[in-house]
């Protein structure tokens, strides 16, 4: 479905990303686990398109084309999410507005009828009680004054709304309590369908409790280092990145 | 066709001093610094003093020209040949629109009231001062939202004012909704309120577009008056558009907080210039100002002045100014949703405005605003 091909990024005058490669298959969830300042984060801006990450080498194909070339807004009409580790709060940009925005925006791109207010009101109030979010953020500021549990969930409302086929989820279980980590991780197994593919960058097993991974990547300085199955969490679990270091 | 210079005043009004006193504005007029008043002020201009006309009754104040055609049902209306102006005011022209203005408009309230006022002027290369005084009787309510209607009076100059009183526990709703383009004259509004005790004034000012226009306030408030002043300023292209405006706190107790906005793109010049005065007598008075302005071209300059004057110890007042632009991490997660950044920066800039359009406590006339200011973001 996704393939990254030797990318080098860097950030600033720092280079970070140091030749990844990596093959997202389609229906699948892959997992990148890694220590701090791995390159986790920039591998995910890179995807999207983040003005602070410089892509300097490699490229990455989705259907076919190299999306690097792309502004990031072509990418998420395309059909690419990333869910932030930290949503940005924007006063005064009504949150549904902002939803039904988007959703109408990847309407037109796909030449779709588009959702009307009254259809997309309907739409929201049900993944919003799905979710266990109070109805009353509908109609707030994006983001604006949320808990981080609510700016999670308000994440994977997004998603669930706007169906995208290769989702992002960077550390989307940080921060949570143990009711909020499990309506995300519902959201999340909502989305599962065997098409699309799901990126999660996490530090901790108890999201993949839930939500059941096929591949675990470990990056380590800006690579790709090892690759295997739900298993390796385990190993991390009792061994740590360093015995990987002695492995590599 | 002639200039405005002192010339064309009446050396026997009792206001003449004033004027001469403070002198016509020139570029170092400090309140009139980064205006280009100069220019405006030199052009050769066909003179129109307003008569008294005969004005019917109806809904609205429309004034075409500086003459009264309708006035509302449920006001008195009557002209004043000898109003007595404020003499503390700190603008020339505040003086000058009052000593060429020969009946200024006078609007009584007696019970609470909602009306708009309509400014009509569509003459070319004219000169037209004229000045409303608007007397608020206690204990009520009123609103009044102004608007002004200036298509085809390229190169003209608009010189006018308002005298507002606010008797003793009453409260004033102003909106003054101002949209207006290259092609229209110019304005300058000189103007004075005066809430007296208990009493409030609630002033929103939206100037939209890419018009040139100033307006200078004097609020004075006794003791327990409140002022919530809000101004939007969406300046476009060449335009000089911005507000100067004085609150005196004169006796204790007295409140005031004044937020202004602006959002300048291509060449626009923004002014907010805000002083509020807390006078020795003023004692247990609150003060609140902030000024916060975005940037949408590098073409484009703000000048912004928020300025806090305390006479006394006992006060709560707080100030600040703030001038950026829009932020890059929210326009790159909203663009993250597939929203093109033309579309997301218009959606900031929206949200900016609405914090002081979605204030106006009344439906009408913020759907009014919201769509001018949409009409004005395009232009």
């Amino acid at each position: 479905m996704m393939q990254i091909k030797n990318i080098h990024a860097k950030i600033g005058d720092n280079d970070i990303l140091k030749g990844v490669n990596l093959t997202l298959e389609a229906g699948k969830v892959h997992v990148i686990m890694g220590p701090n300042g791995a390159g986790k984060s920039t591998l995910t801006k890179a995807i999207v398109g983040h003005y602070d990450v410089k892509v300097t080498e490699g490229e990455v194909i989705y259907k076919g084309k190299d999306i690097l070339k792309m502004p990031p807004e072509e990418r998420a009409l395309e059909g690419i999410f990333l869910s932030f580790q930290n949503p940005v709060e924007v006063a005064g940009v009504n949150n549904a507005y902002f939803l039904r925005t988007a959703l109408n925006a990847k309407e037109k791109y796909h030449n779709q009828k588009e959702t009307n207010a009254a259809e997309f009101l309907k739409l929201m109030k049900v993944h919003v009680e799905q979710l266990g979010m109070n109805t009353d953020m509908i109609a707030r500021g994006l983001n604006d004054g949320f808990s981080g549990g609510e700016k999670k969930r308000n994440e994977i409302l997004q998603m669930e709304i706007l169906q995208p086929d290769v989702i992002i989820l960077d550390e989307i279980d940080s921060g949570l309590d143990i009711d909020a980590l499990k309506a995300v991780s519902e959201g999340i197994n909502r989305m599962k369908d065997g098409k699309k593919t799901f990126l999660v960058i996490t530090h901790y097993r108890r999201i993949l409790d839930y939500i059941h991974p096929d591949y675990i990547h470990v990056l380590q300085d800006g690579k790709i280092v090892k690759t295997g199955g739900p298993e390796l969490v385990d190993i991390l679990e009792s061994q740590g990145y360093h015995a990987l270091q002695k492995d590599t | 066709m002639q200039p405005i210079t002192l010339e064309i005043a009446n050396e026997e009004h009792p206001l003449y001093e004033r004027v001469k006193a403070l002198g016509i504005p020139a570029n170092k007029t400090e309140h009139y610094r980064h205006f280009a008043i100069k220019p405006l002020l030199s052009k050769e201009y066909d003179i129109t003093i307003p008569t008294v006309g005969t004005p019917i009754q109806g809904t609205k104040l429309i004034i075409e020209n500086g003459v009264v055609k309708e006035y509302p049902n449920g006001v008195t209306l009557s002209f004043i040949d000898d109003f007595q102006a404020d003499s503390t005011h700190y603008d020339a022209l505040y003086f000058m629109s009052h000593v060429l203005c020969q009946n200024v408009i006078n609007i009584q309230t007696k019970n609470d009231i909602t009306f708009e006022i309509e400014h009509h002027f569509s003459d070319k290369n004219r000169f037209i001062p004229y000045r409303i005084a608007i007397q608020i009787e206690a204990n009520t309510q009123v609103e009044v939202f102004e608007s002004f209607h200036t298509k085809g009076s390229q190169e003209s100059l608009l010189l006018y004012g308002v005298d507002v009183y606010i008797a003793s526990e009453s409260r004033l709703n102003w909106i003054r909704n101002q949209n207006r383009y290259l092609d229209e004259a110019a304005i300058v509004g000189s103007h004075h309120y005066h809430a007296a005790e208990q009493s409030s004034l609630d002033l929103h000012t939206f100037d939209l577009g890419s018009g040139n226009a100033l307006h200078i306030y004097k609020i004075d408030l006794d003791s327990y008056a409140s002022t919530n002043a809000s101004h939007l300023l969406l300046a476009t292209q060449e335009a000089h558009s911005g507000n100067v405006v004085y609150i005196n706190h004169n006796q204790p107790h007295s409140k005031s907080i004044q937020e202004s906005r602006t959002i300048l793109k291509d060449g626009a010049t923004g002014i907010f210039d805000g002083k509020i005065l807390i006078n020795h007598d003023a004692k247990y008075s609150k003060a609140k100002q902030n000024s916060k302005a975005i940037l949408l071209s590098k073409n484009a300059h703000m000048y912004t002045k928020p300025q806090l004057e305390i006479y006394t110890d006992e006060l709560e007042a707080s100030h600040g100014s703030s001038i950026g632009e829009l932020d890059e991490e929210v326009l790159f997660y909203i663009c993250s949703r597939g929203i093109e950044l033309e579309e997301a920066k218009k959606m900031l800039v929206l949200a900016f405005a609405s914090i002081l359009i979605d204030t106006l406590d009344n439906a009408k006339y913020e759907e009014i605003i919201r769509m001018d200011f949409e009409l004005a973001i395009k232009d």
